[in-house]
């Protein structure tokens, strides 16, 4: 897979669960906006696309701060669909493949390399760290093989890799639009996605578990 | 095939040409408060144009149009038309008379409103484009059509395109485009990025 990839980054969602009053990507984490820390270690690649919705004005003025050349995708219908929508507006007119980064997913920078690197579709999950979570259950070789709300191996977290046209459009969740593809492979990383307090709370301590060494 | 339909003013030119125009012939208050007005979607397009053509048409026809053929454009939104000339269009509200030389050395096939010209100064507008128009006249012929833009008025024809990519590259796109659009860029190379993807 020698083709560039573009990466998409859903930062549509409201993300009523966490209880901030904002959007995900602009919460303060460490004294960085969440999407700051994202563009910052995502910044060897060329193709930032940034899907918004709630907030977008906001979200933009920041992401501007850091990637002049981000490409915005509206999700104008961010109250109505979830993150599979977004990734379906963000992959359509992308590079052949698209990795799939979820607005509130921080990923160690150790890892974030392992995942900008790896020159084949995967998947992307942790040991189980969040309070609410899909999980996903692999096999001896770590392919995943299937997603589940009630059980699994590991936390699903992404990010995600995949060719662009397989990407259909779904109103529901980015694992619905993999589910048919599975098995696919794949890569265990160092993450903490941020869907309610305590995981914010972990996020912190996980920004700061890296930054000692 | 694809079509990428471009609005010209502040979109590929760096400036706006209306201001030029009327900073050269020394009667810029007059026409940037109508021009900011448009651009908001506080004035209705066709009405501000008609007063826009009204105070601009007593001026020389031919020092406009010298004058605009020397507008700063953005270089590689020129790059990108040139390399696919088959698959660009321009469409812009500007008057034929005024334009004619800047659309030449773009280079590509160009859409505009038109005017009666006497004595080297415009008598008459006899159409005002409707940028929808263009869209639909080459959806009709099958052709996946991307509208690029910044402005109020081209708010219709970026609904009605498959493809919208709003344009912050000049100044900021208007509010009501950024209701409707597809995609939003600050920057050049991202632009041109999108539309190497969209080809």
């Amino acid at each position: 897979m020698s083709t560039t990839k573009s990466v998409i980054i859903s930062c549509a969602g409201i993300g009523s669960r966490l209880g901030l009053g904002q959007t995900k990507a602009l919460i303060d984490i460490a004294g960085k906006s969440l999407i700051r820390w994202q563009l910052e270690l995502l910044d060897s690649i060329k193709d930032i696309r940034i899907v918004v919705g709630y907030q977008s004005n906001d979200v933009i003025k920041e992401v501007l701060k850091i990637r002049k050349d981000a490409i915005f995708i509206y999700n104008h219908n961010y109250f109505e669909t979830k993150t599979g929508a977004s990734f379906y507006l963000g992959s359509k007119d992308a590079n052949e493949y698209v990795i799939e980064w979820d607005g509130d997913l921080l990923v160690h920078p150790e890892d974030v390399k392992k995942c900008l690197q790896m020159d084949q579709e995967y998947i992307g999950y942790s040991d189980k760290v969040s309070d609410e979570s899909v999980y996903v259950k692999t096999n001896n070789e770590g392919d995943v093989l299937s997603f589940s709300r009630e059980n699994g191996d590991y936390e699903w977290t992404g990010p995600a890799c995949i060719r662009k046209n397989k990407v259909k459009y779904t109103s529901g969740n980015v694992f619905n639009q993999l589910e048919e593809y599975l098995p696919m492979k794949g890569l265990k990383i160092r993450a903490q996605d941020i869907d309610t307090y305590d995981d914010y709370k972990k996020a912190i301590e996980f920004i700061k578990s890296w930054q000692k060494k | 095939m694809t079509k990428f339909i471009f609005d010209l003013d502040g979109t590929v030119t760096s400036q706006e040409t209306l201001p030029l125009i009327s900073k050269h012939f020394n009667i810029s208050k007059e026409i940037n408060k109508i021009t900011k007005e448009t651009i908001q979607g506080n004035i209705p397009f066709v009405e501000s144009f008609i007063k826009r053509v009204h105070i601009l048409g007593k001026l020389p026809v031919d020092e406009i149009c010298e004058l605009l053929e020397k507008t700063e454009l953005y270089p590689q939104i020129i790059c990108f038309i040139k390399k696919n000339k088959k698959n660009c269009v321009i469409a812009t509200g500007n008057l034929d008379c005024w334009v004619e030389k800047l659309v030449k050395k773009i280079g590509c096939l160009s859409y505009t409103s038109n005017a009666n010209v006497e004595n080297n100064h415009v008598t008459k507008i006899t159409q005002i484009i409707k940028k929808e128009d263009i869209v639909k006249q080459y959806k009709n012929l099958g052709e996946k059509v991307v509208f690029i833009g910044d402005g109020n008025n081209d708010m219709e024809a970026m609904r009605l395109a498959d493809v919208s990519i709003a344009c912050g590259l000049t100044h900021k796109p208007a509010k009501s485009i950024l209701t409707i659009t597809d995609y939003l860029v600050f920057n050049e190379e991202a632009l041109c990025r999108q539309l190497n993807q969209l080809l």
